[in-house]
């Protein structure tokens, strides 16, 4: 009886005090070395496009809207990186911040962007990253770990500096 | 520790390691304890704890540790010192949104406030330790209480009617007699006088011994009381089960419908209500100030049944429960519930609905429903086409003097519609239309449009034709699905404790050698009620004693 009632309490201790170890901190901002929340969103082409679609593989995401000047200026200059790391299999993910149809399209007439560009809704994806400011950009390895989360704008050296080190990684 | 030689009673019986008062007549196994005269220690009825084993395993050692009192007091008198530090400062989890707490503690409890955060105080009671500390106190409350109570049920389960003189003339309250009638008659004389004080009377054979006990389920209070406290510390570990707990925040402008995260239902704000004191309702500093008297959000909670999750489509909802919510009034359903926490007055337009005027005859065509958001993009109206192929929701002039927007929630919104229709271009004039008379004006509506303002008007009859809200609610949703199972462990818990403390496990054991009476009896408290018990019998009998005079020492409040 002894070892049922210790295996009883291994099993339910072990339980209580596990999920509080790997509790993901619901409300935080994410840090290195965790894992970004999963997301399902719809893509421009009338598809769905979720995270995990690229599990093994080091994605950018980054939050943009159009409103936003910094982030508008980022646009060209991930779509230059996206060109210049495709063949190295790097996917950047550029979540819409909640914008309505016709603003998103208006807006990549201007710009001839090929990476994927995603449709948040009602703010729910950006609510997850516990996003603050914007524009911000996650880097996440190829084991799907964070590796930095970049907050305001960057210049393409900034981005092209993290993406080798994603890439090595 | 006192390790005895030899756990051979004299009478014969073989007891286990660690018994202190034999288990059959009660007499003290040890030789130091035999040559004292001192009252006994009744403690478990001295019988041995299931852990004082001789050759203890490595599993015996670790149940052992969980077994000891001592370390179960150490273990209860750590959490509440650890707990108070997490009273300091506010906890992580008492924010709502935006807050950061890597920076927050730092700049608002400087040093002290950073360490706080460093040492994860900020999350005491989510930590690892905290709840390692909890769990160590569960186990020892399991262990503990098995280790006592198996051995304590069988030693009262067969209680041997005729104890050893030193076990009887040893207890706290004995009485030493003689007797000048038939012994067997006179111990059934005092048998029947206790029964009527409610004792339970066993006699042995020979009829010159007896047993009178009363009240011992007092004695599985405390056991049943920590069946309770562990139902209790279940139910708390168990709120990390998934979807067990949730204290969220949702924010919803009137008329909005959100969904609740991570659950399958939605939550739609019809109206926000609230309600000011009147000045003279108030005391004198407080006119003049806005003072809520109520709030209240009419809200309605649906289920998704399809298209649940999936980005492409709207989700279907179906409506579940329908409540006016106010100050403790929370809209429950399915064990969620969405209490009034906060809420704000700033406007927000939903949506116009604009006629067209065609200048040049006079005629009115319309309205159209025009959205701030995801509006139609191809509007017909007599022999008017509007193509909406702009909006911007707060426009401005960007630095390179493109039309842009300033945020993404309608404060100053802005359409840009190709318009065709009669003496227009065939391939359309563009037409900007300001639904707000303020930005109209600021923007320079007409100038913008130029000719085509002198030929056609795109404008708001009546605020009726005005969709806004006028306020958001701010709700929070809450979860705690271990509720019921807190309650059953405070119901046993309270339970336990009556039991143990209103009640008293009296016994009253006594013996007539030829003439010679000896009776002890032992309660674990109120020993003036235990004397009392014993003098009455004995009045029954013919024997006046003053109650006070049965009192053998030792600690017996």
């Amino acid at each position: 009886m002894q070892v049922v009632i210790l295996a009883a309490v291994l099993i339910v201790g072990g339980y209580a005090i596990g999920t509080t170890l790997f509790a993901e901190r619901g409300s935080g901002f994410l840090k290195p070395g965790e894992r970004p929340p999963e997301f399902s969103l719809a893509n421009m082409e009338g598809g769905v496009t979720s995270l995990s679609d690229y599990a093994g593989k080091p994605v950018v995401i980054n939050f943009w809207g159009t409103f936003c000047e910094p982030c508008v200026k980022e646009m060209p200059e991930f779509e230059r990186q996206y060109k210049k790391w495709q063949d190295k299999d790097l996917t950047i993910l550029a979540i819409n911040l909640s914008e309505d149809t016709l603003t998103v399209k208006n807006f990549l007439n201007r710009f001839n962007l090929s990476y994927p560009i995603l449709r948040d809704e009602a703010r729910k994806t950006e609510r997850n990253f516990a996003l603050r400011q914007y524009p911000t950009t996650f880097f996440v390895k190829a084991d799907g770990t964070l590796m930095e989360a970049v907050v305001g704008g960057m210049t393409e050296e900034d981005i092209d500096k993290r993406i080798v080190r994603l890439l090595q990684l | 520790m006192l390790v005895p030689e030899n756990t051979k009673c004299e009478c014969g019986h073989h007891n286990s390691v660690g018994t202190v008062l034999c288990e059959y007549c009660g007499k003290p196994l040890h030789q130091d304890l035999q040559k004292s005269d001192e009252p006994l220690e009744m403690r478990y009825d001295g019988v041995a704890r299931r852990s004082q084993k001789s050759n203890p395993s490595y599993i015996d050692r670790v149940w052992n540790f969980f077994s000891s009192v001592k370390i179960a007091i150490y273990l209860i008198v750590i959490t509440f010192l650890t707990a108070m530090l997490g009273t300091i400062y506010p906890q992580e989890s008492s924010f709502i949104n935006n807050f950061d707490p890597s920076t927050y503690y730092r700049e608002t409890y400087g040093t002290m406030g950073h360490l706080y955060y460093v040492l994860g105080l900020s999350h005491t009671y989510e930590s690892w330790w905290f709840i390692g500390l909890l769990v160590m106190i569960g186990t020892s409350l399991v262990i503990c209480s098995l280790d006592r109570v198996l051995p304590l049920y069988r030693a009262l389960n067969k209680q041997q009617i005729r104890k050893h003189h030193q076990f009887l003339l040893r207890q706290k309250a004995v009485y030493k007699g003689t007797l000048n009638q038939d012994a067997a008659e006179w111990v059934s004389q005092y048998g029947d006088a206790l029964k009527k004080k409610g004792y339970r009377i066993h006699r042995e054979e020979s009829g010159t011994a007896l047993l009178a006990e009363k009240n011992r389920f007092s004695r599985w209070g405390p056991y049943i009381n920590h069946i309770g406290l562990i139902l209790f510390l279940l139910a708390i570990v168990a709120r990390a089960i998934p979807g067990w707990q949730m204290d969220a925040y949702i924010t919803i402008p009137d008329g909005d419908t959100v969904q609740i995260k991570d659950t399958n239902y939605y939550v739609k704000n019809e109206k926000f209500n609230v309600e000011f004191y009147a000045d003279d309702e108030l005391p004198e500093q407080l006119q003049g100030k806005a003072r809520a008297k109520k709030y209240l959000t009419e809200a309605v909670m649906y289920k998704c049944v399809s298209d649940c999750g999936n980005p492409l489509k709207e989700p279907v909802l179906e409506e579940v429960k329908r409540h006016d919510i106010i100050v403790n009034s929370p809209l429950s359903h399915d064990g969620i519930k969405l209490f009034q926490f906060d809420f704000n007055l700033n406007p927000r337009l939903n949506a116009v609905n604009p006629v067209l005027e065609d200048k040049t005859t006079g005629e009115i065509y319309g309205p159209f429903y025009l959205p701030m958001k995801d509006a139609e993009l191809h509007y017909e109206l007599g022999p008017f086409t509007l193509d909406l192929y702009a909006n911007y929701m707060e426009f401005a002039l960007g630095s390179d003097g493109k039309p842009t927007t300033l945020s993404r929630d309608p404060n100053a919104p802005a359409f840009v519609f190709t318009v065709k229709g009669p003496g227009l271009h065939p391939d359309g004039e563009p037409y900007i239309y300001f639904p707000m008379q303020k930005d109209k004006v600021r923007f320079a509506q007409d100038t913008i449009n130029r000719d085509l303002a002198e030929r056609i008007e795109i404008r708001v009859d009546g605020m009726e034709n005005v969709d806004f809200s006028e306020a958001t609610t701010v709700l929070n949703v809450r979860v705690d699905r271990a509720v019921p199972y807190l309650w059953v462990g405070a119901v046993f818990s309270m339970l336990g404790l009556i039991m143990g403390s209103y009640w008293q496990h009296r016994r009253i054991w006594l013996r007539v050698d030829g003439a010679e009476v000896v009776l002890g009896a032992h309660t674990n408290k109120n020993w003036f009620g235990m004397r009392s018990d014993v003098a009455f019998g004995l009045k029954k009998t013919g024997i006046e004693v003053d109650p006070k005079s049965l009192d053998n020492g030792g600690k017996n409040a």
